[in-house]
C-alpha cells in the first residue's frame, strides 16, 4: 500500500524512503518531488512551499519533475530549496526561479591552524574581522570603484581579482568554472545595477549572510576528508554572501522586461514571480548573459572578503597568511541557472538547471568537477545556523538521477523573521552563544542576531542525514562555529 | 493610512491600507522602511521648515530638510507599485540613505493626449520624461513621490534586497485601498 502525506489537501505519495511525489494534475507539466524525512516534510508543509513547488511545475519545458531539497521552505514564486531543469531549446529560463541574490553562495577557506591556536584569541579575532570586512547596509566594500571596474569584474570574474592582487592562481583552480563564468556580458547588466554594485564589491550585506571561523569537530569519511585537506580540530573559515544590490537589481530588471515582452506566457503561470523568458528568445539570451555576469560579481565579492580575511589572520597571528596555508577548499553557488547536459530518457539533453537555495553536487568522475576533486566528487558546503554545526559533503552518486546533480544548501528557515524578533532578543542570543558554547558573535544589528537565532532554523543534522542517506550528498566532515560576524 | 509587517518564512511582507491609493502606496513604502530599521529617528526639529505635501516641491534640493523626490512610470497600477518600491531600494543603495516618511503626491493614469508625446517614437528608450527604467510607450501610469532620506551610517538598518511580485495585491475596498507586498530579505 502506498504511504501518503496529506498537507492540507496537497497529497504526496511516498516513492521510497525520503522521496515523496505530488502526482501530475491540472496545469502541471510534470510531477513534483520532495526529498525529505517525515519530520522535515512536516516542517516543509507548514508554509506555502508545496504550493510554490506545484506552481513551479507549470514552467514550460520543465523536465522529469520539480524537486524540493530537504531544507526547502517558502520563498517567492519558486520555493527556496527548489531545483527545476528546463529544456534549453524548447523550455524557458526564469529569473524568479534563480532568485534575487544571483550566485548567493558559500566558500570555505582552510588553514593549518588548530582550535588550540585560536583559543583565547576569539575576541581579538572577531573584533578584527568585524572591523575589516564590510557588512550591513551602506557599509561600503573592500574596494570602492567605478563602473569601468565593475564591468571588468562582471566579465572576468576572479581572473580580475587575480590581476588586481586579491587572489592567487590556486584560488581559481578551486572554484566552480575556475571563478570565471563564460558567456557573461556586462552590457546586459543595467546602469542602475552597476551603480548599486560599484560601492559594494567585497561586502557581506545583512540578513542570513555571515563570515564564520569554525573548527572541524567530526570526520565521517577519512579518505575524502584527506583529499579535501580537512582533519579534526582544524580551523576553517566560511563566507556566505552573494551579488549584493547588483544581482538584486539585475533580477528585477529582467522580471520587468519579461513582464513587458512575454506577458502571454506570464498569464499562463500561476504566480507572476515565476516570470520566464522562452528558451531561444532574445530576452532569454540577454538574461543568461546578465546572470552569468552577476555570478562573476558574486565570486569576486566572496574572493575579496576571503582576501581581507587572510590579511586579518596575518595580523592577528603575526605571520604571513601563506604560512597558515589559507587555501580555498571550494566555492558553491546557491542561486543560479546553468546550461548543463543531463541524461533524460536515455538521451543527453541540454537543460537550464535552476537551483534556488540548492547546491550543485556532482559526483566523482563528472567532467565538470574541478580536476583537484574529480576522483572523490565535488565539495558541497552546507552551513548550519550560528549555534549549530555546518557540514562539508561530497557530491553523491545518486545526485544526477534524483536531483539533476543537486543537494541542500543549508538548514532552511523554520520561523519568520518577525516571529524570531518576538521570541528572541539579540543581546541574549549573543551572550548565550558566547557563555554557553564558546561562540563569539559580532553583528551590525542586534535584530539580525535575533532573526538568525539558532532556533529559527531547521535541524541541519537531519537535513544532512537525509542528503547522505539518499546518496545525493555524502557527509565528509562536520564543523562548529568559533567566531561569527554578520551585518 | 497604516501598514503592518506580516510573518513570512524567509522574507518580510507588508500589508497596508489607506483612504486613497496614494496613501496606501506610501504606507507600503513606510512598511519597507520599517522592515529595514526598527527605530527610525524623527526629523530634527531645527532642520525642518514647511513640511506640508506640496510646499516643498523644490525636489532634490536638500534645502530645509533631507527630502528628495522621485518619479516612476509603468504600464499598470500594480507594475507602478513594483517600480516605485524598486526605485526606493535602488535610491537607498546609491544615495546611502534609507527613504522614510514617504509621501505619494500623484498617482495617476496619464490620459491618451498627455501620453501622445511619448507615443510617437514607440520603442523603448524613446521617452523624454524621466522614466523608472527603460521608458516604454505603454507606460500609462505615473507616480510622483518624495521621501526623507536618513544616512545609513547613522542608523541600525538591515538590508531588504528587493520587492517581489509574489502574492502582491493592490485592490479597492469599501473604504479605500489595500495592498500586500512580499520583500526579499
Amino acid at each position: 500500500m502506498t504511504t501518503t502525506f496529506d498537507a492540507d489537501g496537497i497529497v504526496l505519495e511516498q516513492v521510497r524512503e525520503h522521496v515523496w511525489e505530488l502526482p501530475q494534475e491540472d496545469g502541471m507539466r510534470v510531477p513534483a518531488r520532495v526529498l525529505a524525512s517525515e519530520s522535515l516534510l512536516e516542517e516543509i508543509s507548514e508554509d506555502r512551499t508545496l504550493e510554490q513547488l506545484r506552481n513551479a511545475t507549470h514552467l514550460p519545458g520543465i523536465t522529469n519533475y520539480a524537486v524540493c531539497m530537504p531544507d526547502g521552505h517558502q520563498g517567492y514564486g519558486f520555493p527556496v530549496g527548489g531545483v527545476g531543469a528546463m529544456d534549453a531549446e524548447n523550455g524557458c529560463i526564469s529569473p524568479g526561479a534563480v532568485g534575487y541574490d544571483i550566485n548567493c553562495g558559500v566558500r570555505m577557506m582552510k588553514t593549518n591552524l588548530t582550535y588550540d591556536d585560536v583559543s583565547g584569541l576569539e575576541r581579538e579575532l572577531v573584533d578584527a574581522l568585524f572591523e575589516a570586512v564590510p557588512s550591513g547596509l551602506g557599509g561600503g566594500g573592500v574596494v570602492e570603484t567605478g563602473v569601468d571596474t565593475v564591468e571588468q569584474i562582471l566579465e572576468r570574474g576572479v581572473d580580475w581579482a587575480l590581476e588586481a592582487g586579491y587572489a592567487v592562481e590556486d584560488d581559481l583552480l578551486h572554484c566552480e568554472d575556475e571563478g570565471v563564468r563564460a558567456g557573461a556580458d556586462a552590457s546586459m547588466v543595467s546602469q542602475k545595477a552597476k551603480d548599486r554594485g560599484k560601492n559594494q564589491v567585497g561586502s557581506l550585506g545583512s540578513g542570513n549572510h555571515f563570515l564564520e571561523v569554525q573548527r572541524v569537530t567530526d570526520v565521517y569519511d577519512d579518505a575524502v576528508a584527506e583529499a579535501f585537506g580537512l582533519e579534526r580540530d582544524q580551523i576553517v573559515v566560511l563566507i556566505h554572501c552573494g551579488s549584493r544590490g547588483l544581482g538584486h537589481q539585475t533580477c528585477n530588471d529582467y522580471l520587468r522586461k519579461i513582464e513587458r515582452q512575454h506577458g502571454g506566457l506570464l498569464d499562463q503561470l500561476p504566480d507572476k514571480e515565476l516570470a520566464a523568458a522562452p528558451a531561444g528568445s532574445q530576452l532569454a539570451e540577454e538574461y543568461y548573459a546578465a546572470m552569468n555576469a552577476a555570478i562573476n560579481y558574486a565570486w569576486v565579492n566572496r574572493q575579496l572578503i576571503m582576501h581581507r580575511t587572510r590579511e586579518v589572520f596575518a595580523d592577528v597571528f603575526d605571520r604571513p597568511w601563506e604560512s597558515m596555508e589559507m587555501d580555498l577548499l571550494y566555492d558553491v553557488a546557491h542561486n543560479i541557472a546553468k546550461k548543463e547536459v543531463h541524461e533524460v530518457d536515455g538521451e543527453d539533453r541540454e537543460l537550464y538547471v535552476h537551483r534556488k537555495g540548492a547546491t550543485r553536487a556532482f559526483p566523482a568522475g563528472h567532467p565538470n568537477v574541478p580536476a583537484a576533486y574529480r576522483d572523490v566528487g565535488q565539495p558541497v558546503i552546507i552551513p548550519g545556523s550560528m549555534g549549530a554545526g555546518s557540514y562539508v559533503l561530497r557530491g553523491g552518486e545518486n545526485s544526477l538521477d534524483l536531483t539533476f546533480g543537486s543537494t541542500a544548501h543549508g538548514a532552511g528557515r523554520l520561523m519568520s523573521r518577525t516571529q524570531a524578533k518576538n521570541e528572541y532578543w539579540g543581546e541574549d542570543v549573543r551572550e548565550e552563544l558566547e557563555s554557553g558554547q564558546g561562540i563569539y558573535v559580532k553583528a551590525q544589528s542586534g535584530a539580525t542576531v535575533a532573526e538568525e537565532a539558532p532556533g529559527v532554523y531547521k535541524d541541519v543534522d537531519e537535513v544532512v542525514r537525509v542528503s547522505d542517506e539518499l546518496g545525493i550528498g555524502d557527509k565528509v566532515v562536520r564543523t562548529f562555529p568559533v567566531c561569527n560576524i554578520k551585518g | 493610512m497604516s501598514y503592518e509587517l506580516r510573518a513570512h518564512t524567509a522574507d518580510v511582507a507588508v500589508a497596508a491600507s489607506g483612504g486613497t491609493l496614494e496613501a496606501t502606496v506610501a504606507a507600503v513604502a513606510d512598511g519597507l522602511a520599517a522592515a529595514s530599521c526598527d527605530e527610525i529617528p524623527g526629523v530634527d526639529a531645527d532642520r525642518v521648515s514647511g513640511g506640508d505635501a506640496g510646499s516643498d516641491s523644490s525636489g532634490d534640493s536638500g534645502e530645509s530638510d533631507d527630502r528628495f523626490t522621485l518619479e516612476v512610470r509603468a504600464e499598470s497600477r500594480e507594475a507602478l507599485l513594483f517600480e516605485y518600491l524598486d526605485e526606493l531600494i535602488y535610491l537607498r543603495d546609491v544615495r546611502l540613505e534609507l527613504p522614510v516618511d514617504n509621501r505619494v503626491r500623484t498617482l495617476e493614469r496619464v490620459d491618451e493626449d498627455a501620453g501622445d508625446e511619448s507615443e510617437g517614437a514607440g520603442d523603448e528608450g524613446a521617452l523624454e520624461e524621466p522614466a523608472s527604467r527603460d521608458g516604454h510607450a505603454s507606460d500609462r501610469w505615473r507616480l510622483e513621490a518624495d521621501a526623507r532620506g536618513i544616512p545609513l551610517a547613522t542608523i541600525d538598518a538591515r538590508e531588504v534586497k528587493a520587492v517581489t511580485y509574489s502574492e502582491m495585491r493592490l485592490e479597492a475596498v469599501d473604504d479605500g485601498w489595500e495592498a500586500y507586498v512580499v520583500f526579499d530579505v
